[in-house]
């Protein structure tokens, strides 16, 4: 698809919304604009960048589109936790979920035999409990109140990670063995939990079919993705999925282990100081959808930041390249007024086999403390190096590592490796 | 929203606005907020005091005494008891399980309670006894033949509630003590979480043996529970805890209990709510009890009228406002999730409600099925902030409402 054609669909969802939607023509009238006004990419710029704020407060009656209510044929409800509190009451519609899955997943060959003619994975999932939009997190659940109605059942998970008792894991282990699925949808931290639990009980993963890993919900580490690797082999095909609750799949990583964004059902922007960033550097993800009936959004920020890497990538996909870099809110502020993303974070961490988990947090003085949990593969000096790595990436600030036996998650269950106290300007 | 509520602006959590929209606080029967006065009874106490109390010699610690003290006297004054009569606990929870647990039931102890009562009225009672529960109505009324049909099994206890914390519906206690005394000596306590926020009670004229209540329903910080007993009946009641604060000697032998209501208040107390709590009982005190009265009969008026009025929704209590707190319960019907629609009453037009089975499982359950929303209003509520939640709920139940039904303006 060329940039001209991409961008007419782009001036036809502008119109769509505008014709449907009350609060995107009340958000165009409030910046003196009309859909005819934005006739090219630095006229589309002129429009205000639409929020979750805006999509919370105005759900559903501002935002659904003219037609449309949350009981409609193929209308998906779903409340997500969202990131630290930042939670969102809203609905898709579930053909262009599985649209842009089906984009999302086009970038990694190791997927193709998912989805076959006529046939629907089974789909298990693992991820925090508050994302789950069932209840998962109690024992009085059975697997028939946790199958969603598109057939994923969703596994039992306790809110608090590493205090997760016996009885769950074994349940959702159990369960894996009951469901046989095709695909397991997981947290990686999560998952990467429950490999050191089911080595630890002497169980296996596995499924009859073929199985198949999607990572999401909050940055995959190395650390966690290493567990995963070593626990299913080099059968199980692995994928990174970007993505957002609200959107569906904004992205997927590559059989060549790169991550690509989906420019075919959004129109992408990465954004710093209202103004598109240059490759290499960090923006902020604003995507348009393309073609959505439902709640079209046009310029949403998404709070979620990237480094774009250009188009070429051996997988064969055109598909722009991004690095992740993290959202706002969990970004390292360093006093010389530098930004240490989690991706960055995450670089400088690597993969050190004597490590299970890691946070890093970072304080309202600025102070950052390195918290980790080690593995039986630990020697005393192993942390030196680290720390010296860490000094050298967050100077000026302090930084000290602490070896942990446990970590909390935050309330909506979700783990996060990065946390600021001391949040990056222009962070939501 | 325009209100005009003269004590709106004592609270200043009201002037909070949430993605720039003005919240309406319609969790009352959950907890209330807490005014200006009261915060700065806490925020004082840290600032300028900040010491324990009762065991210390020095200026701070018998400050702090006295403040501490000060509040359990005027929460006395407030329900017509003695000090010594207010055992300060946690929470109206900790309150019954104190009395349950220390009145030494034996194993087949009979106990009369009510099907309406919060999981604390029950709970603590099935532990330690055998438990009947008095029927209500379809409108959450109790059914008083089978009360009296109860009380002739010689109940050693009867748990009575005062108020509903789900249909709002306000018991005749007076009558059913009354019922009580005459056919039986069941020790006669009652749940009073729920109406004391609304009307006073002087316990000695309702002539009940024990109450409990919270102060964080009325205004007062949380974390204090408050347990009134007759003062003959607190001295024979065991303590839950034992430890520091509860005794007066101890030695290798044994050790010796502090008077009432002070054995009953082990270890370190939640020393600024409790002071805290003076600030709450002086508001309420100076507040004009008429205009009060009539701000809450407006209140409950436009509650159930709105909920009667309408489609979608079934009122879960009685469809008047005859005894009743400015509360309703709410079963949405045509399958609408109570929690989903909460939620967006929150995040969508800044309406605070609560949804479930709200400590009440059993009578939910019985007269709505599962889950429901409830709307209990205060002081500073207004009407028109009620007019406007049934607004709301009227737009989001168009949206959720089954395809057939949709609007023709979509």
């Amino acid at each position: 698809m060329t940039d001209s054609s991409i961008f007419e669909d782009v001036r036809e969802e502008i119109a769509y919304a505008f014709d449907n939607t009350v609060f995107f023509r009340e958000h165009m009238q409030a910046g003196r604009l009309r859909p005819e006004d934005i006739k090219d990419p630095e006229d589309f710029r002129r429009i205000p960048p639409t929020s979750k704020v805006h999509y919370r407060r105005n759900f559903p009656a501002g935002v659904l589109a003219k037609g449309y209510t949350l009981t409609s044929p193929n209308v998906m409800r779903f409340q997500s936790s969202g990131t630290s509190g930042d939670r969102l009451n809203s609905a898709i519609l579930s053909y262009d979920l599985a649209r842009r899955q089906a984009t999302g997943l086009g970038v990694n060959r190791r997927f193709d035999e998912l989805w076959r003619p006529g046939g629907r994975p089974k789909i298990c999932r693992f991820a925090p409990p508050n994302c789950s939009d069932v209840e998962c997190a109690t024992g009085f659940s059975s697997l028939a109140d946790r199958t969603l109605p598109d057939g994923t059942l969703v596994l039992t998970v306790a809110h608090d990670l590493l205090a997760t008792p016996e009885w769950q894991i074994v349940k959702a282990l159990d369960e894996i063995e009951v469901y046989q699925p095709d695909l397991l949808v997981v947290d990686p931290t999560h998952f990467a939990f429950l490999t050191r639990w089911t080595r630890r009980l002497e169980r296996k993963i596995t499924s009859p079919r073929k199985l198949h890993i999607v990572c999401g919900y909050t940055l995959m580490t190395r650390v966690a993705r290493r567990q995963i690797e070593e626990f299913v082999g080099q059968e199980v095909p692995i994928g990174d999925m970007i993505g957002m609750s609200e959107l569906g799949y904004l992205g997927f990583e590559c059989h060549h282990g790169r991550r690509h964004i989906n420019n075919v059902d959004f129109y992408v922007e990465f954004i710093r100081d209202n103004k598109p960033v240059e490759k290499g550097e960090v923006g902020e993800l604003y995507v348009t959808t393309i073609d959505d009936r439902l709640i079209p959004r046009i310029r949403y920020a998404t709070g979620d930041h990237f480094t774009p890497l250009g188009n070429s990538c051996e997988c064969g996909s055109d598909l722009p390249v991004v690095r992740i870099e993290g959202r706002a809110t969990h970004m390292i502020r360093l006093q010389d007024d530098r930004i240490v993303t989690p991706g960055a974070v995450d670089s400088v961490v690597g993969d050190p086999p004597w490590m299970d988990l890691y946070q890093l947090e970072q304080d309202r003085t600025g102070t950052c403390t390195f918290r980790y949990v080690p593995n039986t593969r630990a020697q005393a000096s192993d942390g030196a190096a680290l720390q010296a790595r860490l000094a050298d990436a967050l100077a000026p600030n302090n930084v000290r590592l602490e070896a942990m036996d446990y970590i909390s998650c935050e309330r909506s269950g979700k783990f996060q490796p990065c946390i600021s106290r001391i949040p990056a300007e222009g962070s939501q | 929203m325009t209100v005009h509520n003269p004590w709106r602006d004592d609270f200043p959590a009201l002037r909070r606005e949430i993605d720039g929209q003005v919240i309406s606080y319609l969790d009352n029967a959950a907890t209330t907020l807490k005014p200006r006065p009261v915060i700065q009874a806490v925020t004082e106490y840290y600032e300028t005091n900040g010491a324990n109390i009762h065991r210390g010699k020095h200026r701070l610690s018998e400050e702090a005494s006295d403040a501490y003290e000060t509040s359990r006297t005027m929460i006395a004054r407030y329900i017509g008891a003695a000090a010594n009569e207010v055992v300060l606990v946690r929470n109206t929870s900790e309150a019954l399980n104190l009395v349950a647990s220390g009145l030494d039931l034996g194993p087949d102890a009979y106990v009369v309670g009510a099907l309406d009562a919060h999981h604390s009225q029950i709970l603590p009672w099935r532990r330690v006894g055998r438990l009947d529960l008095t029927r209500v109505d379809a409108h959450g009324r109790l059914d008083r033949d089978h009360f009296r049909t109860l009380l002739r099994g010689r109940p050693q206890v009867v748990a009575l509630t005062h108020c509903s914390n789900v249909t709002g519906v306000i018991h005749p206690v007076e009558e059913l003590i009354s019922e009580v005394r005459a056919a039986c000596d069941a020790t006669i306590v009652l749940d009073a979480a729920q109406f004391l926020p609304h009307q006073r009670i002087n316990v000695h004229a309702l002539d009940v043996d024990f109450m409990a209540f919270s102060m964080h329903k009325m205004l007062g910080p949380t974390g204090v529970g408050c347990l009134f007993g007759q003062s003959e009946l607190l001295a024979k009641l065991r303590p839950l805890s034992v430890g520091g604060g509860m005794v007066d000697w101890v030695d290798l032998d044994g050790s010796v209990d502090r008077r009432i209501p002070f054995k009953f208040e082990a270890g370190t107390p939640a020393i600024a709510s409790v002071i805290g709590c003076a600030a709450a009982i002086r508001y309420l005190e100076v507040l004009d009890a008429s205009k009060r009265h009539q701000h809450a009969e407006e209140l409950c008026t436009a509650l159930v009228g709105g909920a009667i009025a309408r489609p979608g929704v079934r009122l879960i209590g009685p469809p008047n406002e005859t005894d009743r707190i400015a509360l309703v319960t709410l079963h949405l019907e045509n399958g609408v999730p109570a929690g989903e629609v909460a939620r967006m009453l929150s995040d969508s037009y800044g309406f605070m409600v609560r949804s479930g089975h709200m400590c009440a499982q059993p009578l939910v359950t019985e007269l709505a099925g599962g889950e429901t929303l409830r709307v209990g209003a205060y002081l500073y509520n207004d009407v028109a902030e009620i007019e406007g939640f049934y607004r709301a709920l009227d737009e989001l139940l168009s949206w959720m409402a089954p395809e057939m039904e949709m609007g023709a303006n979509r």
